[in-house]
């Protein structure tokens, strides 16, 4: 497993809102994304668009609720087409079939196209322990190799680099004069890549979908690293979670016109490359081995809670974390694992454990613009809410991790609003404060004209006063009002 | 103004309203009665509960839920000048009562009559001329709409409708309208460098689109942006649509 | 899963857990996918009703493949006969300065034959199909050295404007993601509407063939791009720069 850092998520998010370079970053790909979506949506007309998210949804809700059997199904199919599924319950048994063949295959270079899912693994630092040369082949991807970072976005993983840090960095790791013009710079990586490509014993692919009927790993992709990389080498390694599964090849159709449109506004990707086993004895190249290895890695807790259950569903488009309003601000990293923003406010905490991302579902003001953006109309918001439940009140210790003073503040609030008596009392006694305001610690002397405060001293509003006037209570609250004047009506 | 049999509705004013503006609550029951509407007010009521319910305490969410059930379980119409209280009431409640046949069915009966403001006068009053509430407005006004009208309760054009329909009242485009202010309940408080961040979009688009006034239907956005508003030194006024359609409001 | 040495969950321990999580026993699906329980005969059913559509509809959809392939990054160009696409496929070789020309062994060929005006340019023209005398070693060498790759197309469809190609003996791979540019040479014949049209006839064949239908399958749409720094569109990258689609009819 890659280092979890997600505990670290409100030091790292506040340090990252400080960076302007990241928002302009952050600005640049959402809003590139964003409105070419929507140019894509109104194209297609809504209507059709959100018809093609009801066929998604359904697909994807019949598949998940009947997982077994079409992992059943897709091993019998992948066997019959030559090829060899394998399945691993956790990281490390990934790691460790991945291995097996390294050894076995003598492997000495690899190269390797796009997989969250093996980011998750943290599977390079493997390969390289077995002394495989490892080549991360996506632009995006090969950018955070050298810079040995992790990808901060689904679908562009170096996006928080401007062009002066991707000139900087080829010139420290690749020794060429610095060279600021993206052109130059792709040209650079196309360069060092294609002998690469070439010369690899093993290529490793993630893959968007795996059909069932066919035995077909699916992976759609712009540059060409993903075509070559399961082309070029002896031995293709395809790695994914077992959630990609779908049941037959015609439900391609409804997800490659969801996908490319809400990732990057594209109506379809350069390329779509299936594979169906290895290459056959009369075919003029194509690995001769190919593998599929369906990881768990903790999905099969989301599986067994209906209500994380529809995370699963997710065929990580990024649009989420597009629109939403607090990735936009902080970036990928900040959430600290491997799955950022929206969906990965859900996904990480479920594969990493609660407690330690306990943060994450809290860090959204439930805004909805994720499940609005999602082609397949995930509830995020409601998944979030769940885990908040869940962090004060699962019967489970290890979840219930929300901080005794949530739990008091939470029962004094219901205490006090359960009673009109006690409300009133304690509205007087703000009042009162109010009134003596000059002479307590709780605040600030007010504005001239009585209606802000400038600055709270008590623990939770004095973070609101960080920049932000506060309202004073008014002379009445309604009911007072109601009773006095308007009750007679 | 549209003739029919005489419309009571009570008042769930929500506890921000009641604490922090309740001129707002005064402008709601002088708009309705002037469009023909007798109000009642059950007097127990305080919170829908939604904080806790949003910070994952549904068993304190339940506590107060049970109340608004029990409190307004024989009125014909609840009016909710709050797109997030009414969509907490109409929406979550299902959700928190979920496990309990009986509860679960009382919040149905509820969720069915509940309507935040602007919703009732426009689908059950059948107002579509702000003319009607003798009302005028002389100012610009943009129109932020809460993330909790727009996406859970799916109101997007008749608050802008009825803005439109004000004497005197000249709209302003609002850049980025449907992107949330911050709040978002004990977030604000919680994360408050980037509900700060977020806010501070907010309001440089307000400030931005040339209106003198900020007009939306919950008062929890309101209050921060017009928190943030005052602290930059502007003299942008919110205010929330039923001040705006009460003529006598100031 | 085979191998007794190879490591990971045996399938039966896998499934139990999925279904441990799913709160049940080994229950197939009580309503069976539609799609898998369509017969070979409802399939070539739906074939022939879709060859019937597309034939009504030939100039129109050649039309769009046109246009969605245009808007899609592919140069195109509508040959009016065999003589017109070869004028065209010299001048794209001579544009190159490419000495080296790759080409799959497709029908198409015999339609178009291209061999000879290259050759006249003094460009060597590889044509692909592996035997004893042309390994797939030597063939992947020319393929890397190839300036161009020339295809056929399988399918061109109209919906995407993208070319489909299905890898197999005289067709490589790598002739249509190696070589920095790609010419793909497409047949009314050729031509699908959407998407379903071709993984239905995928999907027929697929049963036609016992449970098979080959290796591979890319659909193309443009040329190779990336926008990873700094969104800025970059074409290129580790596929061709330059596509071309031929369209004869």
């Amino acid at each position: 497993m890659p280092e979890i850092k997600t505990q670290d998520f409100t030091a790292a998010s506040s340090q990252a809102i400080l960076d302007p370079k990241l928002r302009r970053a952050l600005d640049r790909v959402a809003e590139g994304f964003h409105v070419a979506r929507l140019d894509r949506i109104e194209e297609v007309t809504q209507e059709t668009w959100d018809g093609w998210k009801d066929q998604a949804r359904e697909i994807k809700v019949h598949t998940i609720e009947h997982l077994d059997y079409y992992l059943d199904l897709l091993d019998k199919n992948v066997a019959a087409a030559g090829g060899q599924l394998h399945f691993a319950k956790d990281a490390d048994e990934a790691n460790e079939i991945v291995a097996h063949i390294v050894r076995t295959r003598d492997i000495k270079v690899a190269t390797k196209s796009k997989s969250m899912v093996s980011e998750e693994l943290s599977l390079n630092p493997v390969l390289e322990s077995l002394g495989v040369e490892v080549w991360e082949t996506d632009l995006g991807e090969y950018i955070i190799q050298l810079a040995e970072e992790t990808p901060s976005h689904l679908v562009a993983p170096a996006l928080h680099k401007s062009k002066e840090d991707v000139a900087a960095l080829f010139t420290d790791k690749l020794g060429i004069p610095y060279d600021e013009d993206i052109y130059n710079m792709a040209a650079t990586a196309r360069t060092v890549l294609r002998d690469k490509f070439m010369e690899a014993d093993l290529g490793i692919s993630g893959a968007n979908f795996v059909v069932a009927e066919t035995g077909t790993l699916v992976i759609i992709s712009n540059e060409g690293n993903g075509r070559l990389c399961t082309s070029a080498p002896r031995v293709h390694i395809g790695i994914t979670g077992m959630e990609k599964i779908i049941p037959s090849m015609q439900d391609l159709s409804t997800f490659l016109r969801l996908l490319p449109r809400s990732a990057t506004g594209q109506r379809i990707t350069s390329y779509v490359s299936m594979t169906t086993g290895p290459r056959r004895s009369d075919d003029e190249d194509g690995p001769e081995e190919f593998h599929l290895i369906l990881v768990d890695n903790g999905r099969s807790k989301m599986l067994a809670d209906p209500n994380l259950r529809e995370a699963l569903y997710c065929i990580r488009c990024g649009a989420c974390l597009n629109i939403c309003p607090v990735y936009s601000r902080i970036g990928g990293h900040a959430y600290g694992w491997v799955y950022p923003g929206p969906i990965g406010a859900v996904v990480s905490p479920m594969l990493v454990g609660l407690a330690k991302a306990k943060e994450l579902p809290q860090a959204s003001s439930l805004c909805g613009a994720c499940r609005e953006v999602c082609p397949i109309n995930i509830d995020i918001p409601k998944m979030l809410l769940n885990l908040r439940t869940k962090t004060a009140e699962s019967p489970d210790s290890t979840q219930r991790t929300a901080p005794e003073m949530e739990r008091v503040l939470a029962r004094l609030y219901a205490k006090l609003m359960s009673s009109p008596r006690l409300l009133k009392i304690a509205v007087r006694f703000g009042r009162f404060a109010q009134k003596i305001e000059r002479i307590t610690p709780f605040f600030s002397p007010l504005t001239k004209d009585g209606k802000w405060i400038r600055k709270a001293h008590l623990p939770i509003l004095s973070r609101w006063t960080r920049s932000r006037d506060l309202p004073t209570l008014p002379k009445q609250t309604f009911h007072e009002i109601w009773q006095k004047e308007l009750s007679d009506e | 103004m549209s003739q029919q049999a005489k419309i009571t509705a009570d008042l769930f004013v929500t506890c921000v309203v009641d604490q922090l503006y309740p001129n707002v609550g005064v402008s709601v029951v002088k708009v309705l009665r002037k469009l023909g509407v007798t109000i009642g007010f059950p007097e127990e009521q305080t919170c829908c509960g939604q904080p806790v319910y949003n910070t994952g305490f549904s068993q304190q969410a339940r506590t107060l839920a049970m109340r608004v059930l029990d409190q307004f379980r024989d009125t014909e119409y609840v009016v909710v000048p709050s797109g997030s209280c009414a969509a907490t009431i109409r929406v979550f409640y299902l959700e928190l009562f979920a496990d309990d046949p009986e509860l679960l069915a009382q919040a149905k009966a509820l969720s069915a009559k509940t309507y935040e403001f602007s919703e009732f006068l426009i689908n059950v009053l059948k107002v579509e001329n702000a003319a009607d509430c003798g009302t005028t407005y002389q100012g610009t006004a943009a129109y932020h709409p809460s993330c909790h009208l727009l996406r859970e309760l799916g109101v997007r054009s008749g608050p802008q409708k009825l803005l439109a329909s004000v004497p005197g009242l000249e709209q302003k485009e609002l850049e980025g309208s449907e992107i949330c202010c911050g709040f978002g309940g004990t977030f604000s408080v919680k994360f408050p460098h980037i509900s700060e961040g977020m806010v501070t979009d907010k309001i440089a688009n307000v400030q931005a689109s040339g209106a003198d006034t900020l007009v939306s239907c919950d008062m929890s956005c309101l209050m921060n942006i017009s928190g943030a508003l005052n602290r930059q030194g502007s003299d942008i006024k919110v205010r929330h649509l039923a001040q705006i359609l009460d003529a006598e409001s100031d | 899963m085979n191998n007794p040495n190879m490591p990971g969950t045996p399938k039966s321990k896998f499934l139990q857990s999925v279904r441990d999580a799913l709160g049940r026993e080994d229950v197939p699906p009580t309503q069976p996918y539609r799609r898998l329980t369509e017969t070979q005969a409802e399939l070539e059913e739906q074939t022939a009703q879709m060859r019937k559509r597309l034939e009504d509809r030939l100039p129109t959809l050649l039309d769009k493949l046109a246009q969605m392939a245009a808007l899609g990054g592919w140069k195109v160009h509508r040959a009016s006969g065999a003589e017109d696409a070869i004028d065209y496929i010299q001048s794209v070789a001579r544009e190159s300065g490419t000495t080296s020309i790759a080409r799959s062994t497709q029908d198409v060929f015999e339609q178009v034959p291209v061999d000879a005006a290259l050759s006249n340019l003094g460009i060597k023209v590889t044509t692909i199909l592996w035997d004893e005398d042309m390994p797939r070693e030597t063939l992947r060498e020319e393929i890397r050295q190839s300036g161009i790759g020339i295809t056929g197309a399988d399918y061109a469809l109209a919906e995407t404007g993208s070319l489909v190609v299905l890898p197999r003996r005289g067709l490589a791979r790598l002739i249509s993601v190696v070589p920095p540019v790609h010419i793909a040479l497409v047949r009314a014949k050729d031509l699908l509407e959407t998407l379903d049209d071709l993984f239905l006839l995928r999907r027929l064949e697929y049963h036609q063939q016992g449970g098979e239908m080959g290796s591979y399958l890319n659909l193309i749409t443009g040329p190779s791009r990336t926008a990873d720094i700094e969104m800025t569109i970059v074409e290129g990258v580790h596929g061709p720069k330059e596509v071309h689609m031929i369209i004869l009819g």
